[in-house]
């Protein structure tokens, strides 16, 4: 596209999309919208060009986004008082708002269409298909994309034939465990009973993950069509979207596409006169990670305090409300309405052997471009990392990166090369999970971050059983020692002790999985902890109770780098010659560490 | 049936057996804190953990919450599981105050002994010990929390088993905190439950706080007897004074729990001005001075006057062997029976129940728990009967369906349908439902006629009809129903309506389904004691006003608190020649009696009593009597008094000063009372061949024998126009007499409110929690009104309430009208 035609007005069927997904909204999105709105009105614009508003189109880096179609011009970073500029530029007279457009950070040339940037081009876009194109509060718009067709399929299928084009799909639980889901139905399907339950785990807690958020922010229906297929295959005619309250924009809308759905007949009493009667209530949590934990889950959903229960009896059997229960994730869900309208076979033909369609990661960390990438199945971590998401910023190296949240592992650098499926995840001592992806480089200190995760899963703990309570509470006080210098190797093997004991002796999975990201540390970064313990050195130089903020002359490029970030003018440089700090005045805040390329500060 | 393999010791248990039990079995006695037989499984505390060697499990498991099955191989032995077991307690003690030195748990503490069966003994967590603020939680249990392991018994016992929702769970991880949320006396009346199922010493017994250390304590299987149920429990005692009551496990009554009433009730015992010294004309008199006067002034009499003079009283409080040596000295002596109920509707009621129960028929309130449909008429479960609830509560949680059929408005921790008439319709009710039931057992339709009594199907509101229906229809539809039938407010046809209906459900489903509530501990006994027609307290005044009795020996007994017209009692009191009493209660009785004979409790003597469905329980003494240790020396210890004799250990069992009275000197040791009491009802043979320890039922087996009808008027005030009619109640606290001279329990009770319906209560301007007074015979009455819409119209509901001068009613039944009932001007 180039900037060489200039019509007056554009063509019929321009569309303007604006994300309004959380990230973007937080930024001023909505006046972006309004805005636009307002200038098409003012520059007469109206039955032209549409400007709608969607939900997540994964660059969160880059965000506020503003799409134009269907040429593809991607706008990042767009500020409110962009917006004229870009009516004006773009759509009036056909060319481009060069300084908003998106630049490749290797070639370093301005991309016109989004389609040919590095980000986008890799993905396989199932579960995110619509994100970013259709909006969200307005059923009209999915059902112009192809949506409700997969339910109304279904509807012409027998419940077994259902469940069996799901397990030919090959489709495993996008929530973490990776259970075979049409196997799971299936359960449930047999299990005697009444009524029966669905529910849809909206209650996405891992540190770093929000790949479900997005989903509901940007595409409510598929995940209701989904439950619609699923409870339709198992049976159930009530279910229930657990959602947790933190993500106030995927209720909001999810309880418009509620509202809607039920408007139009598709939930409620004999939904396409199959004489299948489905309705759906959106619950919201009360903030407890736990709750993502299904047992836990359903207590809570039943009003009751969110602690995990013992299984068996397993929820197919004895769930909700003492009835036979599926659970299944959003992606999950926002997976099944293409599984039905395309078949098992074709999204059986994407992904690995064992681990079929494409996988939602939250890319996250030490990483340029921070967002949603949907890939398929055994796509290798170093494309994730350096092609989609333009690799590791300030030419650090890559370190690790965290799979699975506070109840995965790290896959280090020798493993980069690793295809992400469920069985290389597990095989490496990490876990699929539910899609958080967190890169660190040289500038991470693996305990520290260990130290994170534990942090966050000690605090979480519902408090139910010993293990999960008290000992999650040892292990993180022994990591704090190593931190600050003060353990020793008696207390690293006790650590070692108590994290096979909680992950054996737990009672759910939240404590089962708690020890992982410290022994997973160890397996590959034994030496970080040896450096901590033994050398009261902190590598990375995170943990601030072990640095000694003394320039290494050695390594220092006396380029003053480190003199102009400190604040507390702790710090003395002249021209050519190394910098001296001066530890009385230093504040310990790692400033000049942050700003030092050379890694000169010891 | 599985069949598998602990330890190298192979056992077959009932499907469903948890691996935990099935060791138990075995005599292996895996450490446990979050289990409890009766709150199942919670997989919280991780102390069970054995390893599984074979079978469908694998590896390091917790043996509460695997099913046993077949072909497992268990070892509880394995050193990974010793290990990790070892590190459970290790995370436990990490928190623990170890203030056991001061803890009353001390001794009784499962942590103390999981603590050393497991062998942790060396501190290795240098961090600090979480610490919290306690809570106060009345009166009745102190707050500990630094103590908790946070095994969830408390919540599980609280919420789940019994149906509260003011205890649980608060924050999360190492923050879990467990109490209200914010101070204040805790609302279950099973709270007490907290302090024997807590592993530590989270919840004590406020009561009994600092008094003593288990190890120290004399302590004896016990029976309670502040209702009819009587539940099982330990009575444990020092120095003389009974100074705790827990829970007993018992199969057949009570399961595992008591209430609050049955825990905190002890303290009449170790009353300061309970009669100690046997009294003649207001003198101090040693127990034989006072036995020869008494018995002389009574030969006296009955020689001057005849021996129909000579009347005596006793209550259901009284035990069996009392009960039956009153009954054989009154008949040797030709003295009056004694009279036992207070009100002659009560006797007769109390009686119709007793002779219409039988083997088959008769459903122990731990087979109750497992019935699917329960009917209860003319009971309100919490306050008359309160582990009746709590069984209720549990065939509740088992999904049972729940009519109360009672005008009083009765709250319950289980969901019921609420048929709140007036006490006159019950019996209806229960005529309507048998009529429809046989109606429509087609095939038996004649013998359905037999069974139902025609005058009974009175005329009845319209918007019943449906209820009834639907009453009709869940019967039908249920496999194990339970008829639970109440004796103090209904009319005296009821509990025959009652048997009737249980009778036909007997045939259509084969199962017992039969439960009454009866007025006392002992009713049953007394009954199978009594002659019939049997005489009550007000029979006695009447004939004391007439001259007909000179003389009156009441025995354990305090009719000032039961008889409704406390002038009139006076009166008649005044005119006797000779009143005669013993007690162990500081009673109105005693007070005023010429000679006062002091008698043991039944912690000091033991004794037997029937429950209400026909079982004899039997306790031995907990201590051997004497004033405590404390009162004698003033506090001090070590007492400062030193003679030969215990101090008030003179006083002896009831039944054995009864025979001296009598005369009977030699008859007085324990063989003998076993032998007065096979003579005088031969259901009592067996106490002789039984152990004390087990108790067992004296019911007849009875099989179809048709039930003996006895027609009596129901007894009731004539209906009048804007009338309320008083229905007299019990509560669960307050209106027990022995409970309501307990200190902890009067503190913790509330005021009594008397209730009317909110359609009776707006005409006259009364809301709720207003003073109103009520223009009574004996004079006005202030009190507080409660105001509810779920209860009977045209009914004024009055607890016999200590706190309550209700005895000024005048006769009753009575009727009170509404003109008489106004709003005070109290504030």
């Amino acid at each position: 596209m180039g900037a060489e035609a200039s019509k007056s007005k554009p063509d019929i069927g321009h569309q303007v999309l604006v994300c309004r997904g959380t990230g973007c909204e937080s930024q001023k999105a909505n006046l972006i919208y309004s805005n636009l709105q307002d200038e098409v009105r003012k520059h007469g614009l109206t039955g032209l060009v549409e400007v709608k508003f969607t939900g997540c189109h994964g660059l969160c880096q880059m965000g506020p986004t503003v799409v134009i179609m269907p040429a593809g011009t991607f706008y990042c970073n767009v500020q409110p008082e962009d917006v004229s500029e870009i009516v004006e530029a773009d759509l009036m007279n056909g060319g481009h708002v060069e300084r908003l457009l998106f630049v490749d950070p290797k070639s370093k040339e301005k991309v016109f269409d989004y389609r040919d940037m590095k980000f986008f081009n890799p993905q396989r876009r199932i579960v995110l298909r619509n994100c970013g194109f259709v909006n969200p509060e307005d059923i009209d718009d999915y059902i112009s994309v192809g949506g409700y067709e997969g339910i109304r399929k279904a509807l012409r299928m027998s419940q077994v034939d259902v469940i069996n084009e799901v397990k030919k799909s090959g489709l495993r639980g996008r929530g973490g465990g990776g259970f075979p889901t049409g196997m799971k139905w299936e359960f449930c399907h047999r299990s005697p009973g009444d009524q029966k339950y669905l529910i849809c785990n909206a209650d996405e807690g891992d540190p770093g993950a929000f790949m479900d958020r997005a989903v509901l922010e940007g595409d409510p229906h598929s995940v209701l069509e989904g439950m619609m297929i699923a409870g339709y295959a198992i049976g159930a005619t009530k279910a229930y979207i657990y959602c947790r309250a933190e993500y106030p924009m995927a209720y909001e809308r999810s309880l418009i596409a509620i509202e809607q759905a039920t408007d139009r007949g598709y939930l409620g009493k004999n939904i396409f006169d199959s004489g299948f009667d489905f309705e759906i209530k959106l619950k919201l949590g009360a903030g407890a990670f736990v709750c993502g934990e299904e047992t836990a889950l359903m207590a809570s959903i039943e009003g009751k305090r969110g602690m995990p229960n013992p299984r068996p009896p397993f929820p197919a059997v004895k769930g909700l409300f003492g009835k036979p229960t599926n659970i299944n994730n959003v992606e999950t869900f926002a997976n099944i309405p293409v599984v039905m309208t395309k078949g098992g076979d074709w999204f059986a033909s994407v992904g690995t052997e064992r681990s079929k369609g494409t996988k939602v990661f939250a890319l996250a960390g030490k990483i340029n471009y921070s967002g949603l990438v949907e890939i398929p199945m055994g796509t290798p971590l170093k494309e994730i990392i350096e092609e989609i998401g333009g690799g590791i910023p300030n030419k650090r190296k890559f370190k690790a990166a965290q799979t699975g949240g506070p109840s995965g592992g790290c896959i280090p650098a020798s493993h980069f090369e690793t295809p992400m499926d469920y069985e290389n995840l597990t095989q490496i001592g990490s876990i699929m999970g539910s899609g958080g992806l967190i890169v660190t480089d040289e500038t991470t200190c693996m305990v520290d971050m260990a130290r994170f995760f534990l942090t966050f899963t000690q605090k979480e703990s519902c408090g139910k059983c010993v293990p999960c309570r008290l000992g999650t509470k040892k292990m993180l006080e022994i990591l704090q020692d190593i931190c600050a210098g003060r353990a020793n190797m008696r207390d690293f093997n006790q650590l070692m002790e108590l994290a096979e004991d909680i992950k054996g002796g737990s009672l759910c999975g939240l404590g089962q999985t708690a020890p992982n990201p410290v022994l997973s540390t160890i397996r590959y970064f034994r030496d970080e902890y040896e450096a901590h313990i033994i050398n009261r050195e902190c590598p990375a130089r995170v943990c601030v109770d072990l640095i000694k903020f003394e320039v290494n002359e050695e390594n220092c490029k006396m380029c003053g780098a480190c003199f102009k970030a400190c604040p507390a003018e702790a710090v003395t440089w002249v021209k050519k010659q190394p910098a001296v700090i001066d530890k009385d005045k230093c504040i310990k805040c790692r400033s000049c560490i942050l700003a030092c390329k050379y890694h000169a500060i010891d | 049936m599985p069949r598998l393999v602990i330890d190298d010791l192979q056992i077959e248990v009932p499907e469903g057996t948890k691996v935990i039990e099935a060791a138990e079995r075995l005599g292996i006695m895996i450490p446990r804190f979050c289990y409890h037989k009766a709150l199942g499984s919670a997989g919280a505390c991780r102390m069970c953990a054995v390893k599984f060697i074979h079978g469908p499990f694998k590896g390091l498991q917790m043996s509460c919450m695997i099913d046993a099955q077949d072909g497992m191989v268990v070892s509880t032995t394995d050193e990974e599981a010793v290990a990790f077991r070892r590190q459970v307690i290790e995370w436990l003690m990490m928190n623990h105050p170890h203030d056991c030195p001061v803890c009353d748990e001390g001794g009784q503490c499962l942590l103390q002994d999981e603590t050393v069966s497991g062998g942790h003994g060396l501190r290795r967590y240098p961090g600090r010990k979480r610490t919290y603020h306690d809570q106060y939680l009345g009166e009745f249990i102190a707050h500990e929390m630094n103590r908790c392991i946070h095994c969830y018994r408390c919540s599980r016992f609280y919420q789940d088993f019994a149906g509260y929702r003011d205890l649980g769970p608060m924050q999360i991880a190492n923050r879990v905190y467990f109490g209200r949320f914010r101070d204040g006396p805790l609302e279950s009346p099973f709270a007490g439950n907290l302090v024997d199922i807590c592993p530590t010493g989270v919840y004590t017994d406020r009561s009994s706080r600092y008094k003593a250390r288990r190890w120290d304590l004399q302590r004896v299987p016990f029976l309670c007897i502040h209702c009819s149920l009587g539940c099982s429990t330990v009575a444990s005692a020092r120095y003389r004074e009974v100074v705790r009551i827990e829970a007993r496990f018992n199969e057949s009554v009570n399961g595992h729990f008591i209430c609050d009433r049955g825990r905190f009730a002890y303290p009449y015992a170790n009353l300061a001005d309970r009669p100690r010294r046997a009294r003649v004309d207001g003198e101090d008199a040693s127990l034989a001075e006072a036995v020869r006067a008494a018995s002389g002034r009574l030969d006296q009499i009955s020689m001057n006057a005849g021996p129909d003079a000579v009347a005596l009283v006793a209550s259901d409080r009284c035990s069996l062997e009392t009960l039956a040596v009153l009954k054989r000295i009154s008949r040797e002596k030709g003295w009056r029976h004694p009279a036992v109920f207070p009100r002659p509707d009560l006797e007769h009621k109390t009686r119709r129940a007793v002779s219409r129960l039988d083997r088959r028929l008769a459903v122990s309130m731990r087979e109750l728990e497992s019935a699917d449909f329960i009917l209860a008429v003319g009971i309100d479960p919490v306050h008359e009967a309160p582990m009746l609830a709590l069984a209720l509560r549990q065939a509740f949680r088992e999904d049972a369906g729940i009519v109360v059929m009672d005008p009083r408005p009765v709250s319950a921790p289980f969901d019921f349908d609420h048929v709140a008439i007036a006490p006159a319709e019950i019996g209806g009710c229960l005529s309507r439902i048998t009529e429809a039931l046989s109606a429509l057992q087609a095939d038996s339709a004649a013998q359905g006629k037999e069974t139902r009594r025609p005058e009974a199907a009175g005329p009845l509101r319209a918007d019943l009809d449906s209820r009834i229906a639907g009453i009709v229809e869940r019967l039908r539809g249920s496999r194990n129903p339970v008829i639970v039938c109440g004796t103090d407010i209904v009319r005296d046809s009821t509990p025959d309506r009652a048997a009737d209906l249980a009778r036909l459900l007997l045939q259509l489903k084969a199962r017992p389904c039969l439960f009454f509530v009866l007025p006392g501990p002992n009713s049953f006994g007394a009954v199978l004691l009594a002659e019939s027609p049997g005489r009550s307290f007000s029979d006695v005044v009447q004939d004391i006003e007439q001259g007909k009795v000179k003389a009156l020996l009441v025995v354990e007994s305090d009719p000032f608190k039961n008889f409704p017209d406390r002038e009139r009692l006076e009166r008649a009191l005044d005119r006797l020649d000779l009143l005669a009493a013993m007690d162990y209660l500081p009673t109105s009785v005693v007070g005023r009696a010429h000679i006062v004979l002091p008698t043991c409790t039944v912690f000091e003597c033991g004794g037997s009593f029937i429950n209400q469905e026909g079982r004899v329980q039997r306790v031995e003494p907990v201590h051997e009597g004497g004033i405590p240790v404390h009162q004698v020396s003033g506090g001090g210890h070590p007492p400062r008094v030193f003679s030969h004799e215990v101090p008030g250990g003179e006083i002896e069992a009831a039944w054995r000063t009864a025979l001296e009275v009598a005369g009977y000197t030699n008859a007085r040791d324990n063989l003998s009372i076993l032998k007065i009491m096979a003579e005088e009802h031969p259901g009592f043979a067996r106490c002789r061949d039984i152990p004390t320890s087990r108790s067992f039922r004296v019911l007849p087996d009875a099989g179809d024998r048709p039930p003996v009808c006895e027609e009596t008027g129901d007894r009731a005030a004539p209906e009048a126009a804007d009338t309320l009619e008083v229905v007299l109640v019990d509560r669960f606290f307050g209106t027990e007499e022995l409970s309501g001279y307990s200190p902890v329990i009067q503190n913790a009770d509330s005021e009594p409110l008397v209730f009317l319906h909110v359609r009776d209560a707006e005409p006259l301007g009364i809301a709720h929690s207003d003073w109103i007074s009520i223009a009574l015979e004996g004079g006005g009455l202030e009190v507080r009104a409660g105001v509810s819409a779920q209860m009977a119209e045209g009914v004024l509901v009055i607890p016999r309430h200590r706190l309550l001068e209700w005895q000024k009613l005048g006769p009753v039944p009575a009727q009170i009208p509404f003109g008489r009932i106004s709003r005070a001007g109290k504030e």
